[in-house]
Order: structure tokens, then C-alpha cells, then sequence
């Protein structure tokens, strides 16, 4: 509560709890926004009017102008609101499980798993994080493109059960399912600041005297672990996972723009942009196709920065009352 | 000071090491036939050709076996030639580059290698000092102004950015516009007349005194810069800030205001220096930013380098040149890291204790 309290006063993180508040609801009044058109198969792939490609100013039918293919700025910003949620949140979700188990068994056991637990990560981050992304969305859909059955396939089911709400026994959907193959190679390439910052915490806080007198009443393990070592991280862990919505959706963003993340005609700002790649010589006219979406997503990622910034100066005891 | 760096240098065999087993690992879940561009440039279109190729270059012996042939190469019974081998420098044929993927990367490396230096030098200098600025006025005006443009900077994807000052800056005003050189430059810069040392446009240009192309290779890389810089700039001051306000909050600081210092050197001959230790160690951070922000850069603004390369093969699913690409650019993040963790025990004697 005092947590809640500080972030309410400090203007910057302010900004940023408004922004979010707006931002979630207008992703759940998103039908009463921007309705969709009644014979529409699935909301979330934009409406189109015509097929001509040259983008069309704002006027009193489309609030925001049309882009390429005449699909509706207005209508794609609306929805691409709730994509953003979906991805950031599930992407988020998979990577602090992953990272807080691989964290919480390479801290707590210490010795030789430690040791191979962070050689591990340190050989994922080894790569540039938007590069992994791509090079395994792109070898992910390429097996997908083939429809064999695998590891991935189960992967990407769990994933599209969370992320779209989708019974497991129906057939997976092609149009998701590009979606799915970016944010697996996300979740793959994103876990490892979790699990250092999970370790490095789990190892401090053994060293306190409270984890001792747990361990002399004859506490075991499991309940060392779950009533002591995690409370405890479990702010640390919200500070980056905070700071992390924002980079997964940015990143996801990155991947729609080089035309591998959602499909053409989906609901997803990234995607959006993309259109603009073909109109750069007359951008000055079509400003349009780039503005709105755009300020879509500086928008979102500045809010979970700005929340996640000042969780950090709040929770860091460091900064507090000091006199520099 | 040895061990840290014998310890370092002991790691990263296996970093390496882990970084090919990972980067077969998603080639494995291709087909073989998928994974045949990485011995021959094109499968004969023969009843049978690709069996043969399967067979010739074992594309299905069990995955240990054809790691090891990744690695270090396969001989051809037939003529005795050494086909592939990452070790060799043989990253597979690359079907969008139409050649070797190693030559590709050759190729295609100076653009980016241009676009990354001149990014990096104004980089470091300005965020720097816009760090210390805002350090030392904590939590006055000029501070919340920094504050905000480095989050707001760090915010913004570097593809909206991009597009955002193409719209001004090209498109609206004419001054800088894509490519990596206009048709006329191009054209004398690919002929005999003009020497190509470095590759480099701009340092090529100066060399052969040609200062008109000087200006025109100039006027291409003044937004790509901007764009590929302003994430990590935005990064770095806010890195170089708070460690900055970490160190005016130690104890020496005081002593050495009380030595009767003046404030300037005070925050010149102790400060800065010491709070420039943590600025060296995300040095590794900003080269993953600029690796990252190459591959969009260079795809808004048309700009002919290994990101543009990168992000045409992986439209196209042309895996074998994605992953070459991909290992190559850890490899050099691995020593770029390396280089960062010596360079920080050389300037921290701490670490070296340890």
C-alpha cells in the first residue's frame, strides 16, 4: 500500500498509471469502439474498404484515414490495444516461470547445477536478443509451413490456450499461429534477466540470519524456499517484469515490421507500420499511417517504463532519503 | 587480476561451443532437405538428385554426427573437396545473397560497420555528459528534462523513430535521404577511378580527396545514425546517471570537499572517473542495442548492410543465411563481452580481487 501510495505521488509514475489505465480500458471497450462489422469471422483482423493500394487521408468515415490495402487505422489501433496486452502479459507470464524456476534451483542448490544453470543462460544472452527472435521465429515457421507434428506444436497450443483462449482439442488456427511462432521465440530468447536477478537474490538473502533460524527450527527446504527465499523476490521481479512488458511488445512490434510477426491485416500496431515501408518517398502526405500507430506504441511501452522506473527508485532502498 | 582474466578466457570456448550446439539445434528441426543449402548452392532438379545429396553429405546420420560435420566440414568422396565447416568459415549457401553466406557477411559488413562507428563515437561522448548533468542536478529541472528524454527515447522503436525523421527530414524536407549513397556517387565510387581502401565510404572519400562524395555518403548516414544511436543513448544516460548518483553519495566525496576542493573538481578528478566503471560495463548491453537496431536501421532506410541482409533472408525464410548471420554476430558479441570484462578488472581493482 505504501508502494501504491508513492507511485500515486510521484508525477512521472503518475503519468504512467494513467496511461495504463486508459490503455486497459480501451482494450476492454474495444467492441463498443470500434465495432466489428457484423459478418466478421474474427475481430481482430481489421475491416477493409476497397483493395486500392494507396493509402487514404482521415475523413468523417475513418477517423485515422485508411492504409495500404484500405484497412482502418482507427479500428486497428482500437484492437491492436488488446494484442499488445496479450503478448506483453503472456510473453511476460511464461518468461518470469521460466526464470524464476531455473533462478530458484541454480541459487538454492548452488555447486555444479548452478554452475551449468548459469553457463546455460549466459549462453543464451550471449546472442542479440532481436536477432535470436528472428533467426527462431523464422526456422519456427518454417516448420510450422510444413505442419509437422513436434515439440513445438504442443509448445504452441499451451501458448494459444493462454494467449487466445482457444480449446485444445479445436485445430490450431492458422492466423494465430503466426503470432504464436514470434512470441515462442520471444519466451525462448527472454527468460535469462529473471533468472540471474532470482539467483543473486535467493543467494543474498541465505546469508541473512532469518533464513538460518528457519533452517535450525528444522524448516526443510521446499519451505525455506516458498515462505522465505520468494516473498522476498518477488518485488525485484516486479520491477523487471514491468520494465519487460514494454521491450516484449516492442520487440514483437520489431518483428510484425520485418513481416514476421502477426499477418497482414491483423490488429497489431507492428504490423500496421509496416505498410509504411512502401510509402516512404511520400510519408509527408501519408503521415498518417505512421503517427497513429506509432504513438499507439510509444505510448504503451513509455507507461510500463515510466511504472517500472519508479518501482525501481521506490523499491531501491538505496535512493530513498538520501541527500545527493 | 590474472585469474579474473585466465577465468574469462576459459569461459568463452564454452560460450562459443554453446552458441553453435545452440544454433544447430533450431537447424535440427529442419528437413534435411531444408538443410541441404548448407553443402550445395542449388539441388539438380533429377529424379533422385536430392536422395543423392541427402546421402552424399549425410543429412541424416543421427544429430550428434552431423554437428560435427557442421563444424568442421565434410569431404566430398568424388572430388576430395572439403564442403562446409563453421570452423572453416563456411556458413552454407544463402539463397537470397546468391552466393556463400561468409561472403555475404564480407560484403555486406563495412556498411554496417560504418553506420555502427559513427553511431557509437558521438554516443558515448554525449550521454556521458548529459548523465553527469543530470547527476549533478538531481532532481532539479535539468534532471526531470534528461529523465524524461531518456525514457521517452528509450521507449520509442527504433523503427517509428526511423520513419518519424525519414517523414521530416526526407520526405517533408528533402536534406537526408535513404540508401547508403546517391546514383551519381554510386557510380563513381564503383569505378576504377576511385581506390577503396577501407571500404568505408566516408574514410574512402577522404583518401581519394574526393570530398563532394565525402558530403553525399555524410548526408546518408546522418539519420541512420540518429535512429541506431538514440536507444542506447538513451540508455547510457541513464546508466551513467544513476551510478553517478551512487558515487556523489560516497563518503571520499565528502572528504574531498572537505580537503577544500572546488565543486568542478570535485566532480571532474573523483567523481567522474569512478562513476564511469558500471558506463564500461554495459558496454556489452549497447553493442547488443546497436546489434539489434542495425537490422531495423538498415531495413527503414534501405541501407545495404548485414542487417538489411538479415531481415530480407528471414522475410523469405532463407534459414540457412539467417542463422549464419546470427552466429556470426554472437561470435562477435562474446569477445566484444570479453574485451568489456578485462577492460573493466584493468580500470576496477575491486573485481580483480575477487
Amino acid at each position: 500500500m505504501k508502494v501504491l501510495k508513492r507511485l500515486l505521488k510521484n508525477p512521472t509514475s503518475l503519468t504512467g498509471i494513467v496511461l495504463l489505465i486508459a490503455f486497459v480500458v480501451i482494450a476492454i471497450a474495444a467492441p463498443q469502439l470500434a465495432p466489428p462489422p457484423e459478418n466478421s469471422r474474427d475481430a481482430f483482423m481489421i475491416p477493409r474498404d476497397g483493395f486500392s493500394t494507396e493509402p487514404r487521408s482521415p475523413s468523417d468515415e475513418h477517423m485515422m484515414g485508411t492504409t495500404e490495402g484500405q484497412y482502418d487505422i482507427y479500428y486497428g489501433v482500437i484492437w491492436g490495444t488488446r494484442t499488445a496486452f496479450r503478448i506483453g502479459v503472456v510473453i511476460t507470464l511464461f518468461t518470469t516461470v521460466i526464470g524464476l524456476l531455473i533462478g530458484a534451483i541454480s541459487g538454492f542448490y548452488g555447486g555444479w547445477v548452478d554452475e551449468l544453470l548459469m553457463r546455460i543462460t549466459e549462453i543464451f544472452q550471449a546472442f542479440p536478443f532481436l536477432l535470436a527472435a528472428i533467426t527462431l521465429t523464422s526456422v519456427l515457421q518454417t516448420v510450422y509451413g510444413r505442419g509437422d507434428a513436434n515439440i513445438m506444436v504442443y509448445m504452441a497450443r499451451l501458448l494459444s490456450m493462454v494467449t487466445f483462449f482457444q480449446s485444445p482439442t479445436a485445430a490450431m488456427d492458422p492466423i494465430p499461429m503466426q503470432i504464436l511462432t514470434g512470441m515462442l521465440a520471444i519466451i525462448v530468447f527472454g527468460w535469462m534477466t529473471y533468472a540471474r536477478v532470482i539467483r543473486g537474490n535467493i543467494l543474498s538473502i541465505t546469508e541473512f540470519d532469518y533464513a538460518l533460524a528457519a533452517r535450525t527450527i528444522g524448516a526443510g527446504p521446499m519451505r525455506i524456499l516458498f515462505r522465505h527465499l520468494f516473498p522476498n523476490a518477488v518485488f525485484p521481479v516486479l520491477v523487471i517484469a514491468s520494465m519487460n512488458i514494454g521491450s516484449y511488445v516492442l520487440t514483437f512490434a520489431a518483428l510484425s515490421f520485418l513481416g514476421l510477426g502477426a499477418q497482414r491485416g491483423y490488429a497489431d500496431w507492428g504490423q500496421m507500420i509496416s505498410f509504411a515501408r512502401n510509402w516512404v518517398p511520400s510519408l509527408a502526405e501519408h503521415w498518417y499511417i505512421v503517427v497513429y500507430p506509432g504513438m499507439a506504441i510509444v505510448l504503451f511501452v513509455l507507461a510500463w517504463n515510466l511504472v517500472g522506473d519508479a518501482l525501481r527508485d521506490i523499491l531501491d532502498p538505496r535512493l530513498t532519503g538520501s541527500r545527493a | 587480476m590474472f585469474r579474473y582474466i585466465a577465468r574469462r578466457l576459459l569461459i568463452m570456448p564454452v560460450l562459443l561451443i554453446g552458441v553453435t550446439v545452440l544454433i544447430f539445434l533450431m537447424l535440427s528441426m529442419l528437413t534435411p532437405y531444408e538443410r541441404a543449402s548448407l553443402y550445395v548452392s542449388d539441388i539438380p532438379k533429377r529424379q533422385g538428385a536430392l536422395e543423392g545429396i541427402i546421402e552424399k553429405y549425410g543429412l541424416d546420420d543421427p544429430i550428434p554426427v552431423q554437428y560435427w560435420h557442421w563444424m568442421v566440414g565434410r569431404k566430398d568422396e568424388a572430388t576430395g573437396e572439403i564442403k562446409g565447416g563453421v570452423l572453416r568459415g563456411d556458413l552454407g549457401w544463402s539463397k537470397v545473397g546468391k552466393s556463400s553466406v561468409s561472403e555475404v557477411i564480407g560484403r555486406r559488413l563495412p556498411a554496417t560497420a560504418e553506420l555502427a562507428l559513427w553511431s557509437a563515437i558521438p554516443l558515448i561522448g554525449l550521454s556521458v555528459w548529459m548523465g553527469v548533468i543530470a547527476a549533478v542536478n538531481h532532481n532539479k529541472l535539468t534532471d526531470q528534462i534528461l529523465r524524461v528524454f531518456a525514457i521517452t527515447g528509450w521507449s520509442i522503436p527504433t523503427f517509428v523513430f526511423g520513419l518519424l525523421v525519414l517523414m521530416l527530414f526526407y520526405a517533408r524536407l528533402g536534406w537526408f535521404p535513404p540508401d547508403r549513397l546517391s546514383e551519381w556517387a554510386q557510380r563513381i565510387v564503383t569505378s576504377g577511378d576511385f581506390t577503396r581502401y577501407t571500404q568505408l565510404h566516408t574514410v574512402d572519400a577522404v583518401l581519394n580527396l574526393r570530398f563532394d562524395i565525402f558530403v553525399d555518403a555524410l548526408r546518408h548516414l546522418v539519420l541512420p545514425v540518429l535512429t541506431l544511436s538514440v536507444v542506447s543513448w538513451a540508455f547510457m544516460l541513464r546508466v551513467t546517471r544513476s551510478s553517478m548518483l551512487d558515487v556523489l553519495r560516497q563518503d571520499y566525496m565528502t572528504t574531498a570537499r572537505a580537503k577544500g576542493l572546488a565543486e568542478r573538481t570535485v566532480i571532474r578528478r573523483h567523481a567522474v572517473p569512478n562513476a564511469l566503471i558500471p558506463v564500461i560495463t554495459v558496454g556489452g548491453l549497447t553493442l547488443i542495442g546497436l546489434f539489434n537496431g542495425v537490422v531495423i536501421t538498415e531495413t527503414v532506410f534501405n541501407f545495404p548492410g548485414m542487417g538489411k541482409f538479415l531481415a530480407d533472408a528471414a522475410l523469405t525464410l532463407d534459414v540457412v543465411s539467417v542463422l549464419g548471420v546470427t552466429l556470426f554476430s554472437s561470435f562477435i558479441l562474446v569477445f566484444g563481452n570479453l574485451v568489456v570484462d578485462v577492460l573493466y578488472g584493468v580500470v576496477d581493482p575491486r573485481i580483480r580481487l575477487e
